[in-house]
């Protein structure tokens, strides 16, 4: 199955994409009002700037040429307005552009965090975390950019520039075509950029990836460098890497000066023409002074989005890159569907708790962990799990709650296939315990009602925390329920750790406990601890506890030994010690070399 | 490696683009004022009246900018810091159904954070808009005072037209200048963190030092962690009086983490030596077990492996470390627990291997598998950083020490994996 991308991706370099265009205008649609109104701001804007030269023109032509100090006042007067107008329309533009991209990026990333919760296990398997915290956080920025500085921009360059076209004709259409007939030229000089930026750009995107490649992989082999003292060889070749990438850069920047410096030329001829050309015109009497001075201002502005357009273009291009991968992984379908089916308890059923009818299951391919295993579970009964490390324990824990799923075989929860079940409601139902689980930021109180819908009575709360032996340590915190947690309860010890989680579970009350025990030790007295909690913790509840330490298990009502992916042996603790066979010896092992 | 990329790209920002505009920015403004007060300095001092103000301005809007930036960058972190919890910790967010509550949470901290950049929009929404304000105040104070001359025949229309002109010319480094500053600053800051680096001794002592078997090797391994001077002896020599090179030609070693480069599994052998020919990297890849299945790989020795190429095997990725330390043709190989990450029946092979190279060499192996351990002449125990027991392996299971517990308890091991 394809992951979502990777970090350092090189297939992509255009600027524009219809399909993803599309789908980003499909994103961007519950505020089509704010683009709406981006729109119709723009043309408004542009009226506003070119009115900037006509005023000027007029100023020398009415009023400046006929020493009309007054009038001249009252252009100037005239022009203020226009400035404060320009100014208040400019914030309202960019403020809007603004808003626009950040609320559809706040949707992308709601969406994308959504997405992310309703995949199955076995995606976060192939998918490191920190790979997927860029999708959610560092992609839909470059997508936000897209909307403030790209499309948007485009689009009210083009209305500028159409606005420029008009009023030059309008003014006198001799001389604006004459300006014009430096078009071609500028054709020329802008259609060669886009021909070669495209390929330097993508060049500098492949080089820059390979050499991030690089250099996280001398970093991550430093200890191997290092030992075979090949230090200098490395280092040769990151230089080799970090060449081709300065050159790429070097390539790609000439380019944009280069379009840079041909529009600023092609801008200062396009004047020189109009001055030539003007000036002839202005003593035979066809051209006024003011009019070649707008025509000056004028023809800059013409020139302006073109010279900017290397900086849209890599703003667009990297949004494009963002949005093919954030959609990448929005489009990724989950592999595990709820069928939001309610199934409720048959109370006359007699069927097992728990059931796994002749399971296969392997994470990758065909390497089984579980194979043809089956076992059983009656309601009220306890039963302990039990086997060496790595035999697929856990696993049948995380097939209990549907987090992964079964290849062949079925799972079966109060005689109901786990596939036709509710997925939130068997959660509810089986509850699967950590013991070792991490904490959440907030406080003790919210970490104990954790997933529990609904209020919880304190004195509710109050007795799991008693039945937990947890509320010695709890009334001695500061703030007792209230304390804050900090990341990942590091201000809690581990033993503490174990007990609060105890006390979670009590709180979250599933029919079903599932109880993956903690394999690290903790000392003796957290140990005993521990052990009263969790016989609390068990009474009177249909359980399947999944042990390391075989200390734990004596009490329970069969045991359960998983070995080369079934059940291999079964029985009491005693019944299964005078077999003498696996468990036994796991016993025998677990007391430790001490005892031989 | 954020750190890195990051601010090496602030640099390059700084040298290329910051440098370039800023000179560029000198001249523009420097040349364009010349001109003007050559033309009239009266006009002059009119045109640039609102600059001074507007400079305040400006700088009133970057402290704000500022101060709104870095709120919305702490945002940020508190964002990233409830996406990495969550999906970090899935497992429990599936077990207790938490999916609503982590919606929750996540969709409080995005808000805020869509609060603070929008505060932050309003702010530079007002900022970028000044440096239309700019030219547009100056213009019009320009034609006002500069009209009323030419009203009064003290200015040429001509003159004033290319007064007009060179005000375009003094906005934009206004504007320039502020930006610039902060570019040469980020730059500098950058800098700063990588002479940090740069500067940083490489013979640093490593703080935290792996106890147990693979320390007293490590130790021999100079220059990643230094023993102290006269503990530590290759062949009589004290390896802190050995040249650098010198050592790592008698001594082979592979590490417990056969880490591989994504590069050509020859490459992966040689590492760049230039004394290793095809020859040499098959000889080694022979002795190490790991030839036949490189041969049959489509591309042979050029097949590129790791994270961009073919996946190797534990076992697999092992044998290639080995290959890497055998072909210098060491006289001395230390093996370093090359059955961490084997199975039992890899283990049996691996161990066939050592027997042959073994010939002609003196090899110092590492291992907690005791079964391995069977082949040495001499078998050191370790016990919280001291020998505590030496001898063959037949005495030391009769001596009913530590070894002999720990030669129990594997064979039960094995006995259950077996069963
Ligand atoms: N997410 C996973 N992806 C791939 N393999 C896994 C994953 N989790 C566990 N395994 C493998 O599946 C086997 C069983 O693991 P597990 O159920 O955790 O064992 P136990 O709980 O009995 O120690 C092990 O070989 C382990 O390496
Ligand atoms: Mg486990």
């Amino acid at each position: 199955m394809p992951d979502v991308g990777h970090e350092f991706d090189d297939r992509l370099g255009r600027a524009f994409d219809r399909r993803l265009v599309a789908r980003l205008w499909h994103a961007a649609r519950p505020h089509r009002s704010l683009i709406a109104a981006s729109l119709v701001l723009f043309p408004l804007i542009s009226a506003v700037e070119l009115a900037q030269p006509y005023l000027m023109k007029v100023a020398i032509d009415n009023h400046i040429l006929k020493a009309d100090w007054l009038g001249l006042t009252w252009i100037v007067a005239l022009y203020v307005g226009v400035l404060v107008l320009l100014y208040a329309l400019h914030w309202l533009e960019a403020y809007l552009m603004n808003l626009t991209g950040q609320r559809v990026i706040h949707d992308l990333r709601a969406a994308l965090f959504g997405h992310l919760l309703r995949l199955e296990a076995a995606f976060f398997d192939r998918n490191p975390v920190g790979r997927l915290m860029t999708r959610v956080l560092g992609d839909v920025e470059a997508v936000s950019e897209a909307f403030t500085s790209g499309l948007f921009a485009v689009v009210a360059d083009v209305i500028t520039l159409a606005g420029v076209v008009g009023v030059m004709l309008w003014l006198d259409w001799h001389l604006a075509l004459v300006t014009f007939s430096i078009v071609p030229a500028l054709f020329v000089a802008a259609g060669y950029f886009r021909l070669r930026a495209r390929d330097a750009y993508r060049r500098v995107r492949q080089r820059l990836a390979h050499l991030n490649g690089l250099l996280q992989e001398s970093l991550q082999g430093m200890a191997v460098i290092q030992l075979f003292a090949r230090e200098r060889y490395e280092a040769e070749r990151f230089r080799e890497a970090n060449g081709a990438y300065h050159r790429a850069v070097f390539a790609s920047t000439s380019y944009d000066f280069f379009l840079y410096a041909s529009v600023e030329a092609l801008g200062s001829i396009a004047v020189a023409v109009l001055l030539w050309y003007g000036g002839g015109e202005i003593i035979a009497g066809a051209v006024s002074f003011g009019v070649l001075v707008a025509f000056i201002q004028y023809t800059n502005r013409f020139f302006l989005p073109i010279r900017d357009l290397g900086a849209k273009y890599t703003v667009m291009q990297s949004a494009m890159a963002s949005s093919e991968r954030i959609f990448g992984l929005l489009d990724r379908p989950p592999a595990i569907v709820s069928v939001g089916r309610a199934t409720a308890r048959d109370q006359e059923s007699r069927a097992p708790a728990v059931e796994l009818q002749g399971v296969w299951f392997a994470y990758e391919d065909e390497a089984w962990v579980l194979r043809d295993c089956s076992l059983s579970v009656a309601a009220g009964e306890r039963v302990a799990l039990v086997g060496p490390t790595g035999e697929g324990k856990s696993t049948i824990a995380r097939l209990l709650n549907r987090s992964y799923e079964a290849q062949r075989g079925r799972v079966l929860v109060d005689g109901v296939d786990v596939r036709e079940w509710n997925v939130a409601r068997l959660r509810r139902h089986v509850g699967i315990i950590f013991q070792d689980t991490l904490l959440f930021t907030g406080t003790v109180e919210e970490n104990l009602k954790l997933g529990v819908d609904g209020a919880v009575a304190p004195a509710d709360l109050a007795r799991a925390v008693e039945t937990a032996r947890a509320a010695a340590f709890v009334a001695a915190l500061p703030r007792g329920l209230d304390e804050a947690l900090g990341e990942r309860g590091a201000n809690v010890s581990h033993g503490q750790r174990q007990l609060l989680a105890i006390a979670r579970a009590l709180v979250y009350n599933p029919a079903v406990l599932v109880l993956d025990e903690a394999t690290s030790s903790v000392d003796a007295e957290s140990e005993a601890l521990i052990r009263e909690a969790m016989s609390g913790l068990l009474a009177g509840r249909t359980s399947l506890t999944i042990a390391h330490r075989l200390s734990t298990v004596q009490h329970a009502d069969r045991i359960l030994v998983l070995h080369r992916g079934r059940i291999h042996e079964e029985g009491s603790h005693a019944a299964l010690l005078r077999r003498g066979g696996l468990y036994a010896r796991l016993t025998e092992l677990q007391a430790g070399p001490s005892a031989a | 490696m954020s750190r890195a990329s990051s601010d090496v790209a602030a640099v390059r920002s700084l040298v290329g683009f910051g440098a370039v505009s800023l000179v560029g920015t000198v001249f523009a403004f420097a040349g364009a004022l010349a001109a003007m007060l050559a033309a009239d300095p009266w006009l002059t001092l009119w045109a640039l009246a609102p600059y001074p103000a507007l400079v305040l301005l400006a700088k009133r809007f970057n402290a704000v900018v500022n101060q709104r930036a870095q709120a919305t960058q702490e945002q940020l972190g508190v964002l990233s810091a409830r996406v990495q919890e969550y999906i970090a910790g899935m497992s429990v967010v599936r077990a207790y159904t938490l999916e609503p509550r982590a919606s929750a949470d996540f969709a409080s901290a995005n808000r805020e954070y869509l609060r603070r950049s929008l505060a932050l929009a309003r702010t530079q929404a007002s900022f970028a808009p000044l440096m239309g304000l700019i030219a547009g105040v100056g213009t019009l104070v320009l034609l006002w005072a500069g009209g009323k001359a030419v009203v009064d025949g003290r200015l040429s229309l001509g003159a004033l037209v290319a007064f007009n002109g060179y005000l375009a010319y003094l906005t934009w480094p206004t504007i320039a200048l502020g930006w610039t500053l902060s570019i040469v600053r980020r730059g500098l800051t950058s800098m700063a963190r990588i002479q940090e680096i740069t500067g940083a001794r490489s013979d640093e002592r490593e703080e935290q030092i792996g106890l147990g078997t693979t320390m007293p090797l490590s130790t021999s391994m100079r220059p990643l962690w230094e023993p102290a001077p006269g503990t530590v002896f290759v062949g009589e020599r004290d390896v802190t009086r050995l040249p650098r090179g010198a050592l790592r030609v008698m001594l082979g070693y592979v590490p417990q983490e056969g880490f591989l480069f994504s590069r050509s599994i020859a490459e992966n052998i040689t590492l760049g030596r230039e004394d290793a020919d095809a020859a040499r990297v098959r000889e080694a890849a022979v002795a190490a077990g790991v030839a036949d299945e490189t041969d049959g790989f489509l591309a042979g020795f050029d097949t590129v492996v790791g994270e961009r190429g073919l996946t190797l095997s534990g076992g697999q990725r092992q044998r290639v470390a080995l290959a890497r330390a055998l072909v210098g043709r060491p006289p001395i190989l230390v093996l370093d627990d090359p059955f961490a990450s084997v199975d039992a029946s890899k283990e049996e092979e691996i161990a066939g291997n050592l027997r042959a190279l073994a010939q002609g060499r003196t090899v110092l192996l590492m291992t907690h598998r005791l079964r391995a351990a069977q082949l040495a002449d001499r078998v050191v125990v370790l016990d919280a950083g001291r020998v505590v027991e030496q001898g063959r392996h037949e005495d030391l299971v009769g001596a009913r020490g530590l070894y002999a517990r720990l030669w129990r308890v594997q064979q039960l091991e094995e006995e259950i994996a077996r069963a």
